[in-house]
Formats: C-alpha cells, structure tokens, sequence
C-alpha cells in the first residue's frame, strides 16, 4: 500500500504508522483521521535521524542551513491515521524514491516526505564563478536539497507537473522558472542566451535557460510563476 | 511536419523538424534537440504594417519564433490549452490567450465591433488565418459552443476566448434603472452571435 496518494490534484494523503512519520512544510496539514499529533521538527533532525539534534552533526547541519538559507520550517505527523496534506492551492505531484537516484528540489517546493528519507543540503555552484553568477540570476538559490533513500515525497508546483527524461545523448533544457526538481544524476547548467536584442528589449524572453544533462527525469512544471 | 500534441492539459508539447512556428514570448518551459528561440518583431512577424496597426490599435501580440528541430514545451501560467485546427478559415482569438501559432498561419488585426468597448478588451482583436494548428489558453478547461442559424448564441464578454466560423457579433444590453442604483443582475452586457460557427468560453470570467 503507498504510503501517499493524490486525493485530487492538489491533495495528498499519507499514512501515519508508528515508526512511519511523514515530515511536512509546517502549517500544510488540512486535516486528519485517527490519532495523530504534529510536533515541530527543524530540517537537521528530520530526516537526519532521531536523536541528531544535540550531535555535533545535527548542529552542524542546522549551520550549515541557516548559512545556506535553504530552510523551511518542517513539522513531523507521528501516531497511527491518514493525514491530509496540502498548500496554497498548488498542485502536489508525487514522487517515489527506490533508494538508487536523489531526489533534489528546492526545501520550500518540498510539501511531505517519509521522515526516513535522508535530508540533506547540496551546494549547487560547482562550476565557478560563472555557475554562481547563474543561480544568482535564476533565483534558484546556491544551495538546495537533496532527498536520499526509499521512500515518497510530495512536491508542490504552480500547474501541473511533466516529467522529461534526460539521458547522456538526449540533454534537455528547461526555462528556470518551470523548473521544479530531478531525480537522478542530473547536472544543471545555466547557459545565457543573451544579445544585443535584449538590450534593446526586443529579447524572445528566453534568455536564461537551464541546460540538464547526465542520467535521470527533470520535474517542469506548467507555469512560469516562481514558488 | 511541425505537429502540436497536448502533454496534460496545461503543456503543449510542439515537434519541429526544421521549420518555424510562432509563440508567446517567454511561454517555453522546457525543450530538447536544438531549437532557437528569436524575437519575431514588433509585429509578430505581420511585418512593418502589421507592427504599426498593433502600436495603433493597443492589441499587442508579443511572439517569438521557434525553429530547429526537436519538441518544445509550452505554457502559460499553469491555463488550460486548446489547439485549433484551421483549414483555411479564420479564428478570432483575443491577443491574451493566444499561445502559438502554426507554421503556414498568419495573424492579423481586426476591428470586431461594439463589444470590446464595454468588456474592457478593445475595440480590436487578433485574427489567424490559414492552414494549420493554433493554440489558445483559457482560464480553466475551455468550452466549445456551436452556434446554428436556428441557435444564435448569447455569452458573456468576459468569459469569451475565440470564435471560428462564419457568424455576425452583436452587442445585447440589458440596462435598467437597477444598474443606475447598484442594483444590477451583473450581466449588463452580453455578446450575441448569430450564424454557424463554434464559440470557445472559459469557466472564469476575466
């Protein structure tokens, strides 16, 4: 049985067992069945594993987000029931990890996740200068998240969520703003497709693009209206 | 063969082999192969008096044009996606919700009339004519109307999208003293169209 399913497009279920706890945004949860409570979870011990939090790890992770700035505020549903889950009207897609591939998005996209999901932050600016200038002017931050092990995660998106399969002879380019996540070994570029026509404002509007590569499936969302 | 095929509702996906097609500036999302993406001018690619009549008439139709070969992915602000198929008639859209144009269509200005005056969306509207697929956006899934000689239909302006067909518009108004003192039904005004044609509304009124 899937521990998440799509109530309509824009609602997931999940169930709560014990020793099955779903992480979510803080405030997500619309409503529940069964006895569940929620208790605040900063993103270091969730996901981390229990206990991290006094550990020289978990507090180095919680620097290390805090520095990142890629942090949302999480909540954990621990008990036995279905809870329902859902934010701002947004589309909810889910995804499920088989252990093999991350998954990676950015924290704010993130609705639930299976606590037992690994969490982590990942520096995206590894190509320079020239890399760092390019999330800069994506708005997709420096840093983002990484999801790692075998279970289910909910993403929210403006629109309906596509996914394209990127494969080394099939690289595919997404506009930033649609872009919602991968799975996989996919790498991110950003290619600038600048002239002179925008500088006269006569660009195509597609200047910034992001170009995906390697071995996996990119999440686009149907909307050009960032999170 | 440049084909347009729906991917959901809300995501065109578009295959070029080498020709161009036009789109709404900026509506990309994704793309694989190698397509370029280029400005089609001020007039859309309607040339130096089709920019002038747009400067002119406030129906502005930002379009860029797509060429290469691969398959392009299109939307726009998560709106439902219709295509049209055209056999050399002509569709009447408003420059708002159009999303892309097939190769071998032109676009156009058109004068259409009294009803844009009161629904707020000009006096003029953007026209495509030719062979080939275009693709409109509405808010919410788009509903196709017929219209027969026997059947005139009456809609509301603000939830009008498009009109294909050989049909006459006309401007209904049912103004009373209610409206004057704030008491109004809110369907003042309405569109009439009389012959045979399909209308396409959206569930939502702008």
């Amino acid at each position: 049985m899937p521990q998440f399913e799509n109530v309509n497009s824009k609602v997931v279920k999940a169930q709560v067992r014990p020793g099955q706890q779903v992480a979510s945004r803080r405030g997500a949860m619309l409503a529940y069945v069964g006895e569940v409570s929620f208790y605040p979870a900063n993103a270091s011990n969730a996901g981390g594993g229990m206990g991290g939090m006094g550990g020289g790890s978990g507090l180095m992770r919680m620097a290390g987000r805090a520095m990142a700035g890629e942090h949302t505020a999480l909540m954990v549903g621990d008990g036995q029931g279905e809870v329902y889950y859902g934010y701002a009207g947004m589309c909810a897609e889910i995804i499920h990890l088989d252990g093999s591939q991350p998954l990676t998005a950015e924290s704010s996209r993130l609705l639930a996740h299976d606590l037992s999901l690994n969490s982590s932050v990942v520096f995206l600016g590894r190509g320079g200068v020239r890399a760092m200038a390019g999330a800069a002017a994506t708005g997709e931050g420096l840093f983002t998240t990484q999801l790692v092990g075998v279970g289910e995660v909910a993403l929210l998106a403006h629109g309906d969520v596509f996914r394209l399969e990127v494969r080394p002879d099939r690289p595919i380019v997404v506009d930033p703003q649609a872009y919602v996540g991968h799975v996989g070994q996919v790498s991110l570029n950003v290619s600038l497709n600048v002239s002179w026509r925008n500088a006269v404002g006569r660009g195509s509007g597609e200047a910034i693009q992001l170009q995906a590569t390697g071995q996996g499936t990119v999440l686009v969302q149907a909307s050009e209206q960032k999170f | 063969m440049t084909q347009f095929r729906l991917q959901g509702h809300k995501v065109l996906a578009v295959t070029v082999e080498g020709e161009t097609f036009r789109a709404v500036t900026g509506a990309m999302v994704a793309y694989d192969g190698t397509v370029s993406f280029k400005h089609a001018g001020s007039g859309g690619g309607e040339g130096l008096r089709g920019a002038i009549k747009r400067r002119v008439t406030g129906e502005s139709l930002a379009l860029m044009e797509c060429s290469g070969h691969g398959t392009v992915y299109l939307a726009r602000e998560a709106a439902d996606i219709t295509v049209v198929p055209l056999a050399g008639d002509t569709l009447l859209v408003e420059s708002s919700s159009v999303l892309a144009v097939g190769p071998g269509l032109r676009t156009d200005v058109q004068f259409t009339g009294l009803r844009g005056a009161a629904s707020q969306q000009g006096l003029f509207t953007t026209s495509v004519t030719g062979n080939g697929e275009v693709a409109i956006v509405s808010d919410g899934p788009a509903v196709v109307l017929e219209v027969s000689p026997q059947y005139p239909l009456v809609v509301d302006p603000d939830a009008y999208v498009a009109s294909l067909g050989r049909m006459t518009q006309s401007f209904v108004t049912d103004i009373s003293w209610r409206n004057v003192v704030g008491e109004g039904s809110g369907e003042a005004f309405s569109l009439r169209f009389d012959g045979t044609g399909i209308v396409y509304i959206q569930p939502a009124e702008r």
